[in-house]
């Protein structure tokens, strides 16, 4: 018995230190796209439209930026509540190009499974992530979770955001975007990209003309120098979302750290938390799910749906009526009742949710 | 041959010194290998920290081989800084606190010490490499002063003193005679990186990479265009039904 808790032990200690030396290694990536050591293209998955989404628009009103979760390995989906959420969103916005093919765990957009060394590696992650085991397919999960710390950490960051800002323009650029325009650009940060997001607008600003609005779907997010830059900030979250929290392991975002850029933003009054009821983070009950019911009778997907089309909606409105200077102001959302309100006591108020 | 089985291997030492053991920093003194056990440590902490403090080489954008050729010649500088701090201790040892102790004996506690910067490579891990680098350098702080105390036989105030002391001195001498050294250093350092060392990690918020698509967007967007139709025209060509 004793044996095999030592063995078991050791393995652990092994894993774990594996681990270790992988995270230590993790920024070279960033580091030597930097240093010029993989050039400068930017890779593409040709992904055809499906009429919905990544479809160009003629005269489009607004181009909405989707990122993932850390569970992808490249620009494309294989999740079914993610392509229907899409599918939804383009169709209740029917001027906006909906552009989803970006993997915003890489400098150059370069597939996990496209890597030139490791493919093989990440193809079998993939399969045994789709068919399990799923443990396997964690591997994922923890890889993008790193690049996630890179895009926070103060020595990568700037290098990281500046690629990822990159990357979202070249996204931008290949649905006939006109950096000179003044259409309105929303990325919509899922999870772990939610850091991705915000991290780019600081630079994607300088590259662009037009407003940029970040729309956290659950981030989760550091005290980021972009949450200064952004025009405005919506979080969306559910009550019974946990993971969203794990932003807080940054200190910038105590509100002890009264001059860390998350609370200056708040101050600013850029950051708007939209309560959006009951959901969680993924999965059954979570913001894509389409077979659980919230209590005011939409499912969970449409009322995440119904929630990020009134915000773009509304900006666009604003943007039109007043093209010369797009307006910041943060608009107002119907809101559900208090967060620690249950499944039946939800009453649905108009109001403004800035917190 | 007896020595050789007495002496615990590297890695056992370097755990025991990270462990801030004081036997194993008595016990170094008087193995026969411990100079070579010491130096290795040395190299091998030299080369971690040179890993854990490479950023700035990547943010001037060195090419691979001369990334390489700096990487060795900052773990050979760091080899540098250890003779030094070896001499200092041991001349605090001597003509301070009078102590009769060999430079070799000094020399071994001494790279003992350097123990815990064998570590210094997870200083890269992204947004915990700070927190830990400050952890680092504090446990590092001890060991010198445990190396210190077990080195010249001191009372623990005393190994404070003389550690103060020999910091002192080091920034004197790196002032004063040890000038031209650093620069040689420098010097090595810019021949070797082939670029000049102009930005460092304060300056990062500033600096910008424009990629070459960036700069010519029209050509770039020509190219894509050109491409949107050939792969228009193969689909067309493609979905011609076979002439029968």
């Amino acid at each position: 018995m004793l044996e095999t808790l030592g063995d078991f032990i050791a393995y652990l200690s092994i894993i774990v230190i594996g681990l270790l030396v992988w995270a230590a290694l993790s920024p070279f990536e960033t580091l030597g796209w930097w240093a010029g050591w993989f050039g400068e293209k930017i890779y593409v998955d040709d992904l055809p439209s499906d009429g919905l989404v990544r479809a160009v628009r003629p005269g489009a009103r607004s181009y909405i930026l989707f990122l993932s979760g850390i569970g992808r390995v490249s620009g494309e989906t294989f999740s079914r509540r993610e392509q229907g959420f899409l599918q939804r969103l383009a169709t209740a916005l029917p001027d906006a190009v909906v552009i989803d093919d970006i993997f915003p765990y890489s400098v150059n957009n370069l597939a996990l499974t496209g890597q030139p060394v490791f493919a093989r590696f990440w193809r079998w992650a993939l399969r045994a992530k789709i068919d399990g085991p799923t443990l396997a397919g964690y591997i994922i999960n923890i890889r993008n979770i790193m690049q996630v710390l890179i895009s926070a950490d103060k020595r990568y960051g700037p290098i990281y955001n500046q690629a990822m800002a990159e990357v979202l323009l070249h996204g931008l650029l290949r649905y006939n975007y006109d950096i000179n325009s003044n259409t309105p650009v929303f990325i919509i940060g899922y999870s772990g990209a939610g850091q991705m997001a915000v991290g780019a607008v600081t630079y994607l600003r300088e590259l662009i003309n037009a407003p940029i609005y970040v729309i956290s779907l659950g981030g989760i997010f550091s005290s980021d120098p972009g949450l200064l830059a952004v025009d405005h900030l919506y979080h969306l979250y559910g009550t019974e979302d946990w993971p969203r929290q794990l932003g807080l392991i940054a200190p910038g975002r105590w509100s002890f750290f009264a001059t860390s850029e998350w609370n200056r933003a708040r101050r600013q009054g850029l950051i708007t938390m939209v309560n959006v009821g009951p959901m969680r983070h993924t999965s059954a009950g979570g913001y894509l799910d389409i077979k659980t019911l919230l209590p005011n009778g939409l499912s969970c997907m449409d009322h995440t749906v119904g929630v990020m089309s009134d915000i773009v909606r509304k900006h666009v409105l604003a943007t039109v009526a007043n093209p010369a200077e797009a307006p910041a102001q943060p608009v107002t959302l119907p809101a559900p009742g208090n967060a620690g309100e249950k499944a039946g006591g939800l009453h649905w108020s108009t109001g403004d949710v800035a917190l | 041959m007896i020595h050789l089985l007495e002496m615990p291997s590297l890695w056992q030492t370097i755990e025991q010194a990270m462990r801030l053991n004081p036997a194993i920093f008595a016990e170094i003194q008087k193995f026969q290998g411990g100079l070579g056990i010491a130096l290795l440590i040395v190299t091998l902490a030299g080369l971690s920290e040179a890993l854990g403090q490479s950023v700035i080489l990547f943010i001037n954008r060195l090419a691979p081989r001369r990334f390489m050729l700096a990487l060795m010649i900052t773990a050979a500088s760091h080899v540098v800084g250890y003779l030094v701090w070896t001499v200092t201790v041991w001349l605090v040892g001597v003509y301070v606190f009078g102590q009769q102790v060999s430079i070799i004996a000094i020399a071994c506690v001494v790279g003992l010490a350097y123990a815990p910067q064998t570590l210094a490579f997870f200083e890269l891990t992204p947004f915990l490499g700070n927190p830990f680098s400050i952890i680092l350098s504090l446990w590092s702080m001890v060991a010198i002063i445990m190396a210190v105390r077990v080195g010249l036989n001191l009372e623990l105030w005393q190994a404070f003193l003389a550690s103060a002391l020999g910091w002192v001195l080091i920034q004197l001498w790196r002032r004063t005679i040890g000038r031209p050294i650093y620069g040689l250093g420098r010097w090595l350092r810019r021949r070797a990186a082939g670029v000049p060392f102009e930005h460092t990690l304060a300056d990062l918020a500033l600096l910008r990479r424009q990629p070459a698509w960036l700069k010519n967007l029209d050509a770039w967007r020509t190219r894509v265009r050109q491409r949107d139709l050939r792969k228009n025209i193969d689909n067309l060509l493609k979905r011609e039904p076979p002439r029968a």
